[in-house]
This record gives C-alpha cells, structure tokens and sequence, in this order.
C-alpha cells in the first residue's frame, strides 16, 4: 500500500515539476519578437547555420532553421507555419498566387556540383551537361561508356553500373540541376522538365542533401547533384563541368560569380536564372544558382526578420558563405534584395 | 488513500442523493471519453478523405492502377507504391511466417526450461524495438551486407530468376523485405507462443500417449488447434508491415517504378507520404499523397476486421 | 528455412501398429523437423541479437558527458562533439504530455465499456479501438498535420496530441482486459451492500486493477516513445537547444535518429546510435517493469491484497449494518 502512494506520489510530483518548468520555460523563451523559425532549401542549410551561429549569438534572436527541403519550405511558408520560406527555386506563378502576398528574396549565391564515388578514379573528372542528362534518363548505364572515356583519356573508368541518386523530396537543387540540364539536352527538357520533383526512372532517391550524399559516400558507383558545400564537407569527389565557351569548370567562388556576372538587371519578383550562361562568360560554372528566403509581406515578425535577411545580404553575413563556396551577392542584386526587405510590413 | 474518502458516507439520505448525481456523472463522463475516442477515429477517416477529394474527383479509381507519379504533368498514380508495399510486406510475411512458427514452437516444446524464459524475454523485448532504430541499423549495417554479401550470394544461386538480378545495392526492396521481416517476427512469434501454450495439456499428452512422435502431435494436434490464432497474428503482422513508414524510407530508395529484380530500388505507400508529403509541388499533389492515405487506411481497416473475423469465428466454435 | 506448414490436415494421429521400419521413418522425421525448427528459432534469435549487439557497440561510444548535456553542434563545418540533450527532453516532454492526454480518456473508455455499457455497445467501441490501434501511424501524422498544422505551425504539444491518439486504444483497451480480472465477488460484495456502482468502481475496482493499468500505460510509453512519423510531420523544425516549451517544436530522438541516419558524417551517426541505445533501454525498462507491475497485481488479487480489499468491503458492511453477503 505504502510503496504504492509513493510511486504515486513521485509520479504526480514528476508531473507537476514538469508543467511548472513548461511554463516556465515559456515565460523565458517566448518574449514578443526574438525568435525566428524557418525551414526549407537544404541546399542553404550551412551557410543558414553559420549565421544563425554568428548573428543569433551576437543579436540575441533566437533562429531555427530546419532544412526540410525547398519544396516543403515553401508549402510551410505558403500554409504560415514559419516566419519564412527558403528556396533554391523561385516561385512559380501557382506557387506564388498561393502563397498569398509573399515576396522572394535572394540571399545566397552557390553552385550545384555533380558529385560521384567510383573507386580508384581521381577527382574532378570531365563531364558534359548533355552526358550527365543521358545518364539520369537511363541512356548511358556505365561508367566506362565511351563517350565519358572519350573526355577522359588516361583515366581508367571501371566496367561498372551507374547509380544516379537523386533528391526524392521537393528540392530546389533538383530545380537548379533539372534548369540546366534541361537547357543544354532537348530530350531531358521533353522527358523530365525543371521541376522541384523531377520523376526519374532509373536511380535511388534520397532524402534531403545530407541524405543523397550518404547514399553516395556509401555506394560504388554512384553519382548525385548536390550542393558543393556538401560534397566538399564530405569529402566527396566532383566533377570539372563543360560550359558553353569550352572550358571545364570546377563550382568554385571564381566560376560562380563569373556565372553571376551575366547578372545585369534584377526582375520585379527577384526571380534568377544563371544556369548555362553564354560562352562570354569563359569561366563560368555552369550550374550556379541563386537561392531564396520567402516570406510573407506582412509579417508578425517584421521587425526581427527584416535586420536578420540585411544582415545575412550584408558583407558580413556573405563573407561567412566563402568556406562553404557561397559567392558574395552581385551588388545589382544585393541591392534588389534590399529595395524588396523594405516591403516587409509589420502585420 | 483517495479511494477511501470517497466511501466515507455518514447520512443515507445525503448518500442515496449523492449516490444518484454521482452514479450519473460518473457515466456521462465515461461515456464522454468513449464517443471522444470513437470520434477520433472516424475524425481520422473524415479527414483524410476530405484531403484525398480532390484527388479522388480528379483520378477516380483509376489512380489505383495509374503508373503516373510526376509532379511536372501534375498526373499521380498509386500502382507502383501499391506494387512496392505489396511485395515488400508479403515477401517479408513469407519469410517471417514459418520463422515465428519455429519460434514460437521452439520456445514452447523443443527448448531446454531454462532456455525458454531468457530467449522468450527477448523476442519479447524486441517486438518493442522502434522501427527507426530498425531503419538506422538497415540503412547503416544491414545495407552494406546486403550488397557485398546477400545480393551476391542470391544471384550466384539463383540469378537465373529475374527477380535475383540486376546490380547490387545497398539501398532496394531487398534491405525493406528484410527489415520488415525482422519487424514482425518478434510480433508473430510473441503471439504464437501465447497461442501455443494455450493448447490443452489433454489433447497433447493424449496424442502422445498413443505414440505419436513430438512432430506428429505437433503438427497434428497443435498447429490445427492454434492455426486460426496464428494467420489472426500473421494479418496484424502484415498490417504493420504496409503501414510502415520510416523504416522503409530509410532503405527502400524511394523510387516510383515495377521493377523484376528485388534488388532494385522501389517505394511503398507510407514511405511516400513520409518523403513527400510536406514537400509537394501543388495541392492536386497533397491530394493524391492523401489519396495514398485513404488507401493505406482501408487496408489497415480490412486486415483488423479480416483478423477479428477469423478470431471470433474460432471463439464462437470453441464455445 | 524451415517450410513448416501453418495449417495441417486435421487431428491426424497416426495408429499405434506399425511395421518398425514406419516408426524409423517416423522418428527421423520428428528429428529433422524439431532440427529445423531450432535452427530457424536461433537463426532468428541470432539476427535479433545482432542486432541489438551492434546498436549497442556502436552506439555506447557516442555516450559521454557532452551527450547527455549538450545540444547537437550547429556548425556545420565542425559537426563533432555536443549531444542529444534537447532531443531526450524534447522526447520527455512529448511523451509525458501525450500520457497525460491518452491516460484518463483511455482509462474512462474502459471503465464505461466494462461497466457500464451494453454487451454490443461494448463490442462496437471495442472494435473502434482495434480499428484505430491498427491505423498506420504515418496515417495519423497526416490526419493531425491537416487538423492542427496547417495554419498554425509545428509544436510540441501537437505531436503530443497525435502520440495520444497512438496510445488511447493501447490503454483503453489493456485497461478494459485488466477490469475483467478484478473478481467478481469483490464487485458484487461492494453492490450487495447498496454501495453504488460508481463509488465500487473508483473505490475497489481501479484501486485493484492499478498494477495492471500502470502495465498497460508504460507498454503504450515504451511504443510511442519510438514513434517517428507523427513526430515528422509535427515537431520536427526543432529549436537547437534544450526546451521544454511545447509551443514550439522539439527535437525528440526518434525524429534524431532518422535524420542523422541518412547523413554522410559519422558524427552524426554516432549520435544517432547513441540516440537508439537510449530507446532500446527505454523499452526493455519498461517491459521488465510492466512485468513486475502486472505480476504483483495479479499476486495481490489472488492473496493478500484480495483479502484487504474484502476487508474494505467487509468494513462498509458493518457501517451500513446489514448482513454479510
């Protein structure tokens, strides 16, 4: 009898410590307008942590992030159940109608690297848009095809099966891959399309860019798209990309913002493309692409979300994307991005 | 103690008014909570329809057996999903029938006493096992022997079969049947075994007491009596298995398409909804990844009355 | 493998007259299917073993000071080091909400469909319950991110309401299983001295049953402790620190465990295994706990606690002045 009225005890007291530290735990955590909630591109996810490292630390806001993939980010934004969005793909006019009055601004600037594993080959092999569209529609299966041979002599390329990896969320990476490939192969355009949910047919698909590169580090054979951050983070291997001069071209700074600078004006709803950029452009990666935060124009949290996206705009916040290979914003751009912060109301 | 202040009553008229109130509070609230639950349920089944409508207006039932999944066209079809749990799950139930049979028997007849308490103790332990950690192991150990030893091991043999073709991954149908097998062992083993010692005392040393062999009585004596039980216990292990969401993800490869090899990448229902659901590029895809829902719900409703069916039938000719 | 029938052919015990080489037969038979058997049975166990083997191998490395404290690092160039302490909180405080939601609404469903309601009224609400234990949990992910979600954002309390959905048939109906133990002679004692019905069943009936209750509640924890799928879908955008506010999102360990084991950076695995050693704990701690609990409830039923309970019945008889019944 005694034993039990303890164990009764103890569990009641449990809970009622419990419900005390949650409310008291939200006294303390929920004051009016210090905190941020996001979530979407994962293609943005470092850099987004690096800042939130660096600023939420020295402005006090409180930011999480939660690198759900573009797509979901911009259905959470769009349903309002973050403060914003962000994206790797601009919003289409469905999406946008949808989303009630948001504006999409662009904060970052990287590149898609075309990561493999094949054992025994070295980095940064040649490769060509056109290839690599072939070998995600199922056309080329082999690693030792000759038309990849052909651009790599003296590399011995196995007799192995390719594994193309994919994201199987909604991804802007699978945006900005599926743009570019979409624009140098017409029969990638007509098969698959630029699209967040490209529907292959041949290959594995993964969750998140974390995910498409721990199917890769595992997995002989493999190949994948995803942002250079992650394949460089994880030591993955990637390819040196054909562009439109010629030239190979790794997803470095210098080559995406040679890509940036076809860059001259900047539409009203912000919306980028510089995949593929023009042979005047000699060393241009040719899968570079902007990345965006979406969110409402009339915002509970105006306050705190417009001096967190000038800050990440800023050179201080952009500085912190060079380890990570996020090029600084075009100043055309950057300047854009500030005249559509302004927008942001109070709501 | 709680229970005694209630009981102390001093004035009988005061009590039988009490009493009378009390009696009726105490049924409405419990009724409250018994329509509370029966409303989650059918709350659950309003919703999710209400989501899949338009989908459902849009497909009809022909997104059963559309192959269309592309959020480009904005067409969806469930066929391939369906494709996937089905062979997942039945394979994984055809491999862990006869497991959590021998188990079971293992555990009632042919195991050493002392044996029987640690080992059933631990089927028991992990029928509890969270399927994430079952997905986490799948994804980071079992994946990788799937590849290197298993696949080969099946095609060296085998491979004449499509089904045991095609190149080696660590990621596919194979890795998911294997984790749903492991899944709903522990479960169907569990329930066997609870079935099993259930056999009356009578009937067994009766067959064999007129010489059957352990085997023989076995088989002709307890797996009759228990059978009805058992494929009761294999439906509910099937039913977990097609619901299944995150182990599945974590392994299959999450990849629309029929393919012939097991080896090959392939996506269930719940796997799906689980990688795309917050993500979806319009609504009509919400729907359909609702639709996909609806249809993983009816399943889930005809394997419980499908189970329940069977065990009342037995109860009601065992009197 | 072993191919053992699941159905046979009927009670077909052989005769005892036979020729000896029949009963070689026979008996080598009975060998090689009771070898067969054990060999699948440890074949199986085996794998399970296995498997929790080199959860715990890898997984205790990850265990540290820094696990138990720390939140995970948030940088992403230096993912080492930190811990899961936000996500163990995050998981307590779910879980510990969703009991608190699905215990009482459990508990009260048992008692009316036990107590109160008609044979095939009970039945019904019986079958709802199986019905709704057997729903997928991703199913119900989708049907709460619609209900509350949607419009409002992820929060902790939210998960909570849809792990007690999870668990309301697991306790309504481990409760229901557990009443019908409580004897008939204590309740009909308890009636046949006028006591009304409700005070017999708060007063005798709840208080005798509690061992077995506490069962099935910790049973229904140690499940959805591990429930990952609603918990996407809810509480998933996590604050990066240790919080027990449930207006936001938590992170919780199953939610953990499944994005760290799609990365690439063993860092991350690490905790991910670390992570899944403390959910196998869970559940083999509160199995071995529910074991004692339902154990001594029944010891208590059929000795000396039954006699306690009678003697309470027998104590109300003398102050209502009425014969023993």
């Amino acid at each position: 009898m005694k034993k039990r009225s303890f164990v009764l005890g103890a569990a009641i007291a449990a809970l009622g410590a419990l419900a005390l530290s949650a409310t008291a735990g939200a006294a303390t955590t929920r004051k009016a307008d210090d905190s941020l909630l996001g979530g979407g591109s994962s293609f943005v996810s470092p850099l987004v942590s690096q800042w939130i490292n660096d600023y939420g630390t020295k402005a006090g806001v409180n930011i999480t992030y939660g690198p759900i993939g573009s797509g979901a980010g911009i259905a959470a934004v769009t349903a309002r159940t973050v403060d914003f969005g962000a994206s790797d793909a601009p919003l289409t006019a469905d999406q946008a109608t949808a989303c009630n009055g948001c504006v999409q601004i662009p904060w970052a600037l990287s590149a898609t690297s075309i990561a493999y594993n094949i054992p025994g080959v070295k980095n940064n092999l040649k490769i060509t848009g056109d290839l690599v569209a072939k070998i995600y529609l199922g056309t080329i299966t082999k690693w030792n095809d000759a038309a990849i041979t052909a651009l790599n002599p003296g590399v011995t390329l196995p007799d192995l099966d390719i594994t193309p990896v994919y994201r199987s969320d909604g991804s802007g990476t699978s945006y900005n891959f599926t743009d570019y490939l979409s624009k140098v192969s017409t029969d990638f355009a007509s098969a698959i399309g630029k699209t967040t949910q490209p529907p292959f047919k041949v290959g594995v698909g993964a969750r998140g860019s974390a995910g498409v590169s721990g199917i890769v580090a595992k997995t002989s054979g493999s190949l994948t798209y995803v942002d250079v951050a992650f394949a460089l983070k994880n030591k993955l291997f990637f390819f040196a990309v054909k562009n439109q001069a010629g030239k190979y071209t790794l997803p470095g700074i210098k080559q995406i913002v040679a890509a940036a600078s076809t860059v001259t004006s900047v539409p009203a709803d912000n919306a980028l493309s510089i995949v593929d950029p023009p042979k005047t452009n000699v060393d241009a990666y040719p899968i570079g692409t902007f990345t965006w935060i979406i969110t409402p124009k009339s915002s509970k949290k105006a306050v705190t979300l417009k001096k967190f996206i000038l800050y990440a705009i800023s050179p201080f916040g952009q500085k912190l994307g060079l380890p990570l290979v996020f090029a600084p914003l075009p100043k055309v751009v950057a300047v854009a991005a500030s005249k559509t912060v302004a927008q942001i109301t109070q709501g | 103690m709680a229970a005694d202040s209630t009981l102390i009553v001093l004035d009988s008229s005061q009590r039988k008014r009490s009493d009378r109130l009390g009696e009726r509070g105490f049924l409405y609230v419990t009724l409250a909570a018994t329509l509370v639950a029966v409303g989650v349920l059918v709350a659950i089944a309003v919703k999710v329809f209400d989501l899949a409508a338009p989908a459902i207006s849009k497909f009809g039932v022909g997104f059963l057996w559309s192959q269309d999944w592309n959020a480009v066209t904005n067409r969806f079809g469930a066929l391939d999903f369906i494709y996937g749990t089905a062979v997942s799950s039945l394979v994984a139930l055809a491999i862990a029938a006869p497991i959590s049979i021998a188990i079971a028997l293992f555990l009632t007849e042919l195991a050493p006493k002392w044996l029987r308490t640690p080992v059933g103790a631990l089927v028991e332990v992990l029928s509890g096992i969270p399927s994430v950690v079952i997905g986490l192991w799948g994804i980071l150990v079992l994946g990788p022997i799937v590849e290197s030893q298993v696949e080969p091991f099946l095609n060296s043999f085998l491979g004449w079969i499509p089904l045991f073709s095609g190149r080696y991954s660590p990621v596919g149908l194979l890795p998911a049947i294997l984790v749903l097998t492991i899944m709903i062992t522990p479960i169907v083993s569990s329930i066997s075994r609870e079935l099993l010692s259930r056999v009356p005392k009578e009937q067994i040393e009766g067959a064999l007491a007129i010489g059957a062999t352990r085997w023989e009585m076995i088989r002709g004596v307890m797996l009759p009596y228990v059978g009805p039980g058992i494929i009761a216990a294999l439906i509910l292990g099937v039913g977990r298995a097609v619901g299944e969401a995150i182990a599945v993800t974590q392994v299959i490869g999450t990849t629309a398409g029929i393919r012939s090899s097991l080896f090959g990448p392939a996506d269930t229902l719940a796997s799906r909804i689980a990688s795309q659901y917050q993500g979806a590029v319009s609504n009509l895809q919400v729907s359909s990844l609702a639709y996909l829902a609806a249809i993983l719900l009816v399943l889930s409703l005809l394997f419980n009355l499908g189970a329940q069916l069977i065990v009342r039938r037995v109860e009601r000719s065992r009197g | 493998m072993s191919t053992l029938p699941t159905s046979a052919n009927g009670p077909d015990v052989p005769p005892i007259f036979h020729v000896d080489r029949r009963l070689k037969r026979r008996k080598i038979v009975n060998r090689l299917m009771e070898g067969v058997s054990t060999l699948a049975a440890l074949l199986a166990v085996a794998v399970l073993v296995l498997l929790v083997g080199s959860v715990v191998v890898r997984g205790a490395s990850a265990f540290n000071g820094a696990f138990f404290t720390q939140v995970a690092s948030g940088d992403f160039l230096n993912p080492a080091g930190g811990g899961i302490a936000h996500a163990i909180v995050g998981s307590a405080v779910i879980v510990l909400l969703a009991t608190l939601i699905a215990v009482p609404v459990g508990v009260l469903v048992a008692i009316y469909t036990s107590e109160f309601a008609r044979p095939q009224v009970a039945g019904i609400v019986r079958l709802c319950l199986d019905v709704l234990n057997g729903i997928p949990s991703i199913v119900i992910g989708i049907f709460i991110f619609g209900l509350l979600v949607v419009g409002r954002g992820q929060a902790a309390w939210i998960a909570s309401v849809a792990l007690s959905v999870i668990m309301l048939p697991l306790i309504a109906r481990s409760t229901q299983e557990v009443l019908t133990l409580v004897p008939l002679t204590l309740r009909e004692a308890a009636l046949g001295v006028g006591v009304a019905k409700w005070r017999m069943v708060i007063g005798i009936v709840i208080p005798a049953s509690l061992g077995g209750i506490m069962t099935g509640v910790s049973l229904a924890i140690a499940r959805v402790a591990g429930e990952t799928a609603p918990i996407l879908f809810t509480s998933s955008i996590a604050v990066n620190q240790i919080s027990t506010d449930v207006s936001h999102a938590l992170q919780t360990i199953p939610v953990l465990i499944f994005t760290y084991s799609e990365s690439p950076e063993p860092a991350d695995h690490a905790k991910a295994w670390g992570g899944a050693i403390l959910l196998i704990g869970f559940v083999l701690f509160t199995s071995v706990l529910s074991r004692m609990l339902m154990s001594r409830m029944k010891r208590r039923l059929e000795g000396g606690a039954r006699g306690e309970l009678l003697g309470r019945v027998t104590g109300l008889l003398g102050l209502f002045r009425r014969p023993s019944a």
